[in-house]
């Protein structure tokens, strides 16, 4: 007989009745404004975040901008030195993420510039846009996506934990039964009255991190991002109805879905980072360093014989009498190292991507990472984007390189003409399909996940197994 | 009286089959994050060493030279993991393992680790630190929410009062059982992890079994404090799923709220100066010295003046030694001053971020404890400036040696002039100790101060609760 009997014959109106219930009581409201309190405050943290990094990026385009200007000026007046235009690094520039204030990611840990220059061997360099305190690094950030990911499941939990455990406890599911109403009716009313103002004041704060100085075209990110957000409530409301079909008191269901919490947030994440640094372990920076000194060094000193070579190789470079010069030899020997290191340096980065790509397949064995993921790939401050700023900042060094360095052996003078066709690095955004598609994969699996749980708890919720 | 109460709470613990999970599984994690740790550090290390012997011959082989481009080829130093980065690696991730040392400039520590790592390791990295500071407590709750606000619902603490046992017996007894409960958990963990540490492949440093017995006694008081309170709250409210409510509450203040609440607060407080800033400033100084009266053009002129008038002679060519030389040697010294200036004053706001959190401590006992065990542990930024400073050190002193050699070995206007690998071999190699223990203790006074404060207040907190032990709160 499943069937909504009276007390609740007008589904809207029992839905009141358990809204109104709800909001009766005091610790209801303390638990609403604290969350409201703690999303606000991050809601400004990530604003501050977004803001340090426009300053940032501005701070960049001035001194690009200022240097492209003393650059025109100087050509106007007279023919330049290829070597004086070359040897100054470029700045490349990621612009700010299209949606900061959902997400710091890995915004304070992976530097949002670089400089590039003809000189390939840069000297070990910091690497980063901001000084940072590294504890603050270990932290982390107190952000929209700390609060979701981590606190919305507690808050959630907090409202709806006893769902009707405490009912079997007092003795009172019996009753509620015995008046035909349908359990699982009678619950999933009950988890979604008490979730949904948890919910839809979450909802609310992504909607407004998207105004917070979003980039264009944030709308589409901003309506993945609320419903990942409903997705990810909806996994821990039907967890929170599963683990009620089987608890014997409401405290055991407390203990239950604080447990299942703790396993899902902080243990399952950290065994797949072992998991994933164990299968492709990043190679050592140190070596690498030093055994791109040990290849300078050798380069060094063919030095001449390179130059040579290089020269017969290009005869149309070579200056007159063959005899390249101390700048022409650095440049070759440098160009000779950067070759043998690339596919060194090629070896970091393809760790890093497998590393992700096991995260990205094994996300779904925690909720909270998939979370995590989407949120951080929605903000723009996640893995893709950067690699998308890395791979765009190597092919740039080659354009850099491939237009300057035969000006530079041959000392052909740059001329007004050249202006326009100096290479300027634009970052182009991922297309939007890339994105969507990531996002929409982990969304998704979250929604398996939850109507996974949500069915396992319907059959739990049976009225025969429930009075058992 | 107490310790029949205890070992029924110990029994109870033991038979519950939630806690007898928790407590595997916490246990599991502890040793599994305490082999793995270990085999990194391991692979760190021989990965360091062959990167040293590297340098060291590139170093060597260089060539003949002008002393000075030697300086300017430099040498880059690894920086050794602390032997107890196994229990905490702390902040290890998120400094740089490599400086390259050069003549003129006192650079950055370079390549941190979790920039050649998915975003995944920020979410946690998995170490017995780790699991000690969160879920031990989290289990500890689980235990103690109710000892004796479920007892008073069931009914049965009337019992036992009734019976005539004391209040305190009682309080006492629940919460020596818990922590015999969960000390027995950790003993066979706290075994293992000695046991790593003593068969590690170096040598322990010295001073690491002090800094071990400290890294034990420092988490035994947090835990203490975690059982105290948790009892005291059980003892305090009217029933087992309030006291629960109330213990998850402040488990997740304490272990994953506070954290990143405190440390965005106070770099909100205390801010960090812009890089761009930063850098900017210190070449200014450089360039027109610390005080900004003197370009640097204007200091060296001075200098030469000075150094052609202690001499007695005209010209420069006139000198005994090669002015030059002497010269790099007056400006390395210049330079050093504004580098000493610059990054003390940004070294010094990192360490005082830091120990304003540690004493945020008062708020969150976590808080105190994670800066008290990153800093027995060696890996809180405080030895890394130890490793920043020692390295800046032997940079100044190699190149301080490189520059004398030009001083005294190039004719005066030579400018041919080569050394070759006898001074390259000459020159020493970085070596770097981690700090003594009581050092480590200096640094976590902060904290242990807090842990103290909060370990008498708990159990004062647990006495009062005795005293007010009631059958029934209404």
């Amino acid at each position: 007989m499943e069937r909504d009997a009276a007390p609740g014959g007008d589904p809207v109106k029992s839905f009141t009745l358990e809204l109104r219930l709800f909001f009766a009581e005091r610790a209801t409201w303390v638990l609403l404004v604290l969350f409201a309190v703690v999303l606000v405050y991050s809601l400004a943290n990530g604003a501050a975040a977004g803001r340090t990094a426009r300053d940032s990026a501005e701070l960049v385009e001035k001194d690009t901008f200022q240097w492209a200007t003393q650059v025109r000026e100087a050509l106007e007046r007279q023919a330049l030195d290829p070597r004086q235009v070359a040897g100054r690094p470029t700045s490349a520039l990621l612009p700010p993420a299209p949606m900061p204030a959902l997400a710091v990611g890995q915004a304070d840990l992976l530097p949002a510039h670089e400089q590039v220059s003809l000189w390939r061997l840069e000297k070990p360099s910091e690497g980063r846009s901001e000084l940072e305190n590294p504890s603050r690094l270990l932290a982390g950030r107190f952000d929209l996506a700390f609060v979701l990911v981590w606190l919305l499941p507690l808050f959630l939990l907090a409202a709806a934990y006893d769902l009707c455990a405490g009912d079997r406890e007092a003795g009172t599911l019996r009753m509620v039964l015995a008046q035909g109403v349908s359990p699982r009716v009678w619950i999933a009313r009950r988890a979604f009255a008490r979730g949904a103002p948890v919910l839809v004041i979450a909802v609310l704060s992504v909607v407004i991190a998207g105004q917070i100085g979003g980039a264009e075209g944030v709308g589409a990110r901003t309506g993945f991002a609320v419903l990942v957000v409903i997705a990810y409530g909806a996994f821990w409301l039907a967890l929170a109805a599963l683990v009620n079909g089987y608890a014997r008191s409401a405290a055991a269901a407390a203990t239950a879905l604080g447990s299942i919490w703790v396993l899902f947030v902080l243990v399952v994440p950290t065994l797949l980072n072992v998991v994933v640094e164990n299968l492709h372990p990043s190679p050592s920076r140190a070596e690498l360093v030093a055994e791109a000194r040990a290849a300078a060094s050798v380069a060094e000193k063919r030095g001449n014989e390179l130059v040579s070579s290089f020269y017969r190789d290009h005869p149309e470079l070579a200056p007159v009498g063959m005899q390249g010069d101390m700048m022409s030899r650095m440049l070759a020997v440098q160009d000779e190292v950067g070759r043998a290191m690339d596919p060194v340096k090629q070896r970091f980065e393809s760790a890093i991507l497998a590393q992700q790509e096991v995260v990205d397949r094994w996300r779904f064995a925690s909720p909270a990472i998939a979370m995590h993921e989407a949120l951080t790939d929605l903000a723009g401050t996640g893995y893709w984007r950067h690699r998308a700023f890395r791979v765009q900042v190597e092919t740039f060094k080659d354009q850099l390189h491939a237009y300057y360095s035969p000006k530079f052996h041959k000392r052909a003078p740059l001329t007004k003409a050249d202006l326009p066709n100096f290479p300027k690095f634009e970052f182009i955004e991922e297309s939007s399909t890339a994105w969507r598609s990531r996002v929409l994969a982990g969304l998704a699996g979250i929604l398996a996940l939850a109507i996974a749980a949500g069915v396992v708890a319907a059959l739990r919720l049976s009225p025969r197994k429930l009075a058992a | 009286m107490i310790a029949t109460i205890a070992k029924g709470e110990l029994v109870g613990a033991w038979r519950d089959g939630r806690f007898r999970l928790g407590a595997v599984l916490v246990l599991v994690l502890l040793v599994v994050a305490g082999l793995l740790a270990r085999q990194q550090v391991a692979r760190e290390t021989a990965e360091r060493d062959a990167a040293t012997a590297l340098e060291r011959k590139n170093w060597v082989e260089q060539g003949n030279k002008n002393s000075h481009s030697a300086g300017h080829y430099g040498v880059n130093v690894f920086k050794p993991s602390s032997p107890l980065a196994v229990f905490d690696r702390g902040i290890e991730p998120f400094v740089g393992t490599t400086v390259f040392l050069e003549a003129h400039r006192q650079n950055q520590t370079a390549f941190l680790p979790a920039q050649d790592a998915t975003a995944m390791r920020r979410f946690g990295e998995l170490s017995a630190a780790l699991a000690l500071q969160v879920l031990v407590p989290l289990l500890v709750v689980l235990l103690a929410f109710g000892s004796l606000a479920g007892e008073r619902e069931s009914g049965t603490l009337r019992q036992t009062l009734s019976l005539g046992v004391a209040p305190r017996s009682i309080v006492l007894g629940k919460a020596l059982g818990i922590a015999a409960a969960i000390a027995l958990l950790l003993t066979p963990a706290a075994a293992v992890l000695a046991i790593l540490l003593s068969r590690s492949a170096e040598p322990a440093a010295e001073g690491t079994w002090t800094r071990a017995g400290w890294l034990a006694a420092v988490y035994a008081a947090y835990i203490a404090v975690i059982v105290a309170g948790s009892v005291a709250v059980s003892a305090s409210t009217r029933t087992a799923r309030s006291a629960l409510t109330i213990l998850l509450a402040m488990w997740a203040l304490n272990c994953i709220v506070a954290p990143r609440l405190a440390s965005d607060v106070v770099h909100g407080q205390l801010p960090m100066p812009k890089l761009a800033v930063f850098e900017v400033e210190m070449q200014k100084d450089v360039m027109e010295g610390l005080d900004g009266h003197d370009a640097r053009s204007k200091q060296i002129e001075d200098f030469t003046k000075r150094t052609l008038a202690e001499h007695g002679k005209t010209s420069v060519d006139q000198l005994p030694f090669n002015f030059q030389g002497f010269v790099m040697l007056e400006s390395e010294r210049m330079a050093g001053v504004v580098f000493d200036h610059h990054f003390g004053k940004l070294w010094d706001r990192i360490q005082e971020q830091d120990r304003a959190v540690a004493w945020a401590g008062f708020a969150a006992p976590m808080l105190a404890l994670r800066s008290a065990s990153m800093a027995f542990a060696g890996t809180d930024f405080a030895h890394h400036r130890r490793f920043a400073r020692a390295a800046e050190e032997h940079r100044r002193e190699f190149v301080r040696l490189l520059n004398e050699d030009l001083m005294n070995n190039a004719r005066p206007g030579d400018h041919g002039y080569a050394a070759g690998r006898a001074l390259w071999e000459a020159l020493p190699e970085f070596r770097h100790e981690v700090a003594s223990a009581a050092e480590a203790w200096r640094d976590a006074r902060p904290s242990l101060i807090v842990l103290a404060a909060w370990l008498v207040a708990s159990l004062a907190f647990l006495g009062w609760s005795a005293t007010r032990l009631r059958a029934v709160i209404l």
